[in-house]
């Protein structure tokens, strides 16, 4: 009798044990831009704050319940429309909505570095909320890494990120030696210059491709409006035209009207290729990775 | 009436000298790396290739638009001030300018493209701000009141911007194209842009010209307007309907451009007294001037990178607006 409650206890104590460690296994502690998050378990209600964390849950297969309008639009990014779905809306990158947020019941929130910490205590209170640390200067991969950590996929982010080192690799063999490209952002009043230190600048550079002189100096994400004299500041080898409204070539027909435009050295060399600004210019991440690497292939080598 | 300061011939003479010098500075000057002796080489059929663009390309159609503007601005505020004596009325300040604004936002809004098109609805959207503002003047004490006509006007034109930034917004556009609408540059506007709105230019100030004796006349007061023939309503009206022409081509051509209404005819008045005859003449030669000196300064202030000249003009006519409102007596006109 005494030996076997012993042995009850025993194995009940075994059980909890092992119990235990299972869960102290999934509970894990972040270190967040505002302080260190802890959660436990895979999240099944997530909400992406910002196009680069939607990219993240969606390109390590994890379909949040609600996300942001994309910046300069009122939808989910174009890039990302198909794998999220029917997503809800909760809110523009400036202006989260809190209601809608609250009524997804999300369990966790991940949410892009520029974040406001006001915005973050409010958020924490309605689910444990993670924003990366660093800025959009940071380097995406740790960006990358930190939501993979909240959504309980390190290993999948480092299959991701490998994955996208080995294609820059391969790629880099191909390109051609030297080349020099700006990613210029074009408005009537002139265009600004994208600085190199972003995701796309990132990414470039592991390809070898030099940076435009200015995209290098600016210590913003941009830079000013250009004036119209200093446009040969933006030109390069090749010209990246971002653009934000859906119809590039409508955007590139408007430069063109412009003759400083046309007299841009890639202009005229037929090398301006008229990019999506949703990636090029404000998103970061795996998905995003592959496309602008699919642009720079085409462009470059096609 | 103030009696003039300095013999008419004068002013004209100097206003015309320093247009000229500011004409020139204005095709040597500039955010970009060809300075001013590249620039005047260039000039002077010398110079490289990229010399010359930049001097009369960008340069060259940055200075017929800013003469364009200038005398468009400075004409359609000492017009809108003589048809509502009130020495503070300006285009910019009574939402004739926002007006026109919203109005090619609108069209932009619905699919129209810019360019001709633009001209027609801004003179139109300006039509609307005058009409706007000939019924203030009628209401009582607050037509009567320069101040309040203004504040009005400021309430006015707060509204329309407001639904001008929401129009564009809802647009997708970028932020730019929404600052365009909402505070005016010379830079970047296409080239053929001088080419079109010059009619609308020709057209206003065609019109004012049988206007300028009754308006005089109506300086006067209305019962002595009338007593000398003239009809002071018809008179208002007409006016107003050159002061949208000529405030909705500036517009068209360069977005709103704030405080040249107001500081144009200041300073007209200031040099030659406050007959309409005599001011206008000035005015004409003075616009170009002030718009010239801001454009050249947005250039000078952040180089490499520019300021809308609408933000420069803002920062000379905001001080003389409180100037012109502390002075103890407001001019009657």
């Amino acid at each position: 009798m005494s030996q076997r409650r012993s042995l009850l206890r025993y194995s009940l104590l075994a059980i909890s044990l092992l119990f235990s460690t299972l869960l102290h296994a999934a509970e894990r502690t972040l270190e967040g831009a505002y302080g260190p998050v802890t959660l436990e378990g895979a999240p099944q209600r997530v909400v992406a704050l910002g196009d680069n964390a939607l990219d993240a849950a969606l390109s390590l297969e994890v379909q949040p319940v609600g996300t942001l309008a994309s910046r300069g639009g009122d939808d989910v990014p174009e890039y990302l429309a198909a794998k999220a779905g029917d997503i809800a809306l909760v809110g523009t990158v400036r202006e989260p909505n809190l209601e809608a947020i609250l009524m997804l019941q999300p369990d966790l929130i991940i949410a892009s570095t520029e974040l406001p910490r006001a915005l973050y205590d409010k958020l924490s209170l309605i689910a444990p909320t993670v924003v990366p640390e660093g800025s959009s200067f940071q380097d995406w991969r740790r960006i990358y890494r930190t939501y993979a950590q909240a959504l309980g996929k390190p290993d999948l982010a480092d299959r991701r990120i490998a994955e996208i080192d080995a294609r820059v690799a391969e790629l880099r063999q191909r390109l051609p030696d030297g080349q020099q490209v700006s990613v210029v952002r074009w408005n009537p009043q002139g265009p600004f210059v994208m600085s190199s230190q972003l995701f796309v600048g990132q990414l470039l550079d592991a390809l070898g491709l030099k940076p435009n002189e200015l995209a290098t100096q600016t210590k913003r994400p941009h830079t000013d409006i250009l004036s119209l004299e200093n446009l040969a500041k933006a030109d390069a080898d090749w010209i990246f035209l971002a653009t934000l409204n859906p119809d590039g070539e409508k955007a590139l027909e408007a430069a063109r009207q412009q003759p400083a435009f046309t007299r841009l050295g890639a202009v005229k060399n037929d090398r301006v290729v008229s990019v999506d600004g949703q990636i090029w210019s404000s998103s970061s991440g795996y998905l995003a990775a592959q496309q602008v690497l699919d642009d720079v292939e085409q462009a470059l080598l096609d | 009436m103030t009696a003039a300061r300095l013999p008419l011939p004068t002013v004209l003479l100097s206003a015309g000298l320093l247009l000229s010098v500011l004409c020139l500075a204005s095709l040597l000057l500039g955010a970009g790396d060809v300075g001013i002796g590249p620039s005047l080489a260039a000039l002077f059929g010398g110079g490289d290739d990229d010399a010359r663009f930049v001097v009369f390309e960008l340069r060259g159609l940055r200075t017929e638009l800013a003469v364009l503007v200038g005398v468009a601005l400075g004409a359609g505020g000492l017009l809108l001030q003589a048809a509502t004596r009130n020495p503070l009325a300006e285009p910019g300040l009574l939402g004739v300018s926002a007006g026109a604004s919203f109005a090619v936002v609108v069209a932009i809004s619905l699919g129209a493209s810019a360019g001709t098109l633009s001209l027609a609805v801004a003179v139109l959207g300006a039509m609307v701000g005058c009409v706007l503002v000939l019924l203030v003047t009628q209401l009582r004490g607050v037509g009567d009141d320069p101040v309040r006509l203004v504040l009005a006007g400021a309430a006015f034109t707060g509204l329309l911007t407001a639904l001008s930034s929401l129009l564009l917004l809802q647009d997708q556009r970028t932020a730019d194209e929404v600052r365009f609408w909402v505070i005016g540059a010379l830079a970047g506007r296409s080239p053929d842009t001088v080419s079109w709105s010059l009619p609308g230019l020709i057209l206003g100030l065609l019109v004012v010209l049988p206007l300028v004796r009754p308006l005089a006349a109506l300086t006067l007061g209305e019962r002595v307007a009338s007593g000398l023939g003239h009809h002071p309503q018809l008179t208002r009206l007409a006016t107003l309907l050159a002061v949208a022409l000529l405030v909705g081509t500036a517009t068209a051509a360069a977005g709103p451009i704030g405080f040249v209404g107001l500081v144009v005819p200041f300073l007209a008045r200031r040099l030659v007294g406050s007959d309409v005859r005599r001011g206008l003449g000035v005015a004409i030669l003075l616009g170009p001037c002030v718009v010239l000196a801001a454009d050249i300064l947005s250039r000078l202030l952040v180089r490499p990178y520019e300021l809308p000249v609408g933000v420069v003009t803002a920062f000379v006519g905001a001080p003389i607006l409180i100037a012109v409102v502390r002075s103890h007596r407001l001019p009657s006109l």
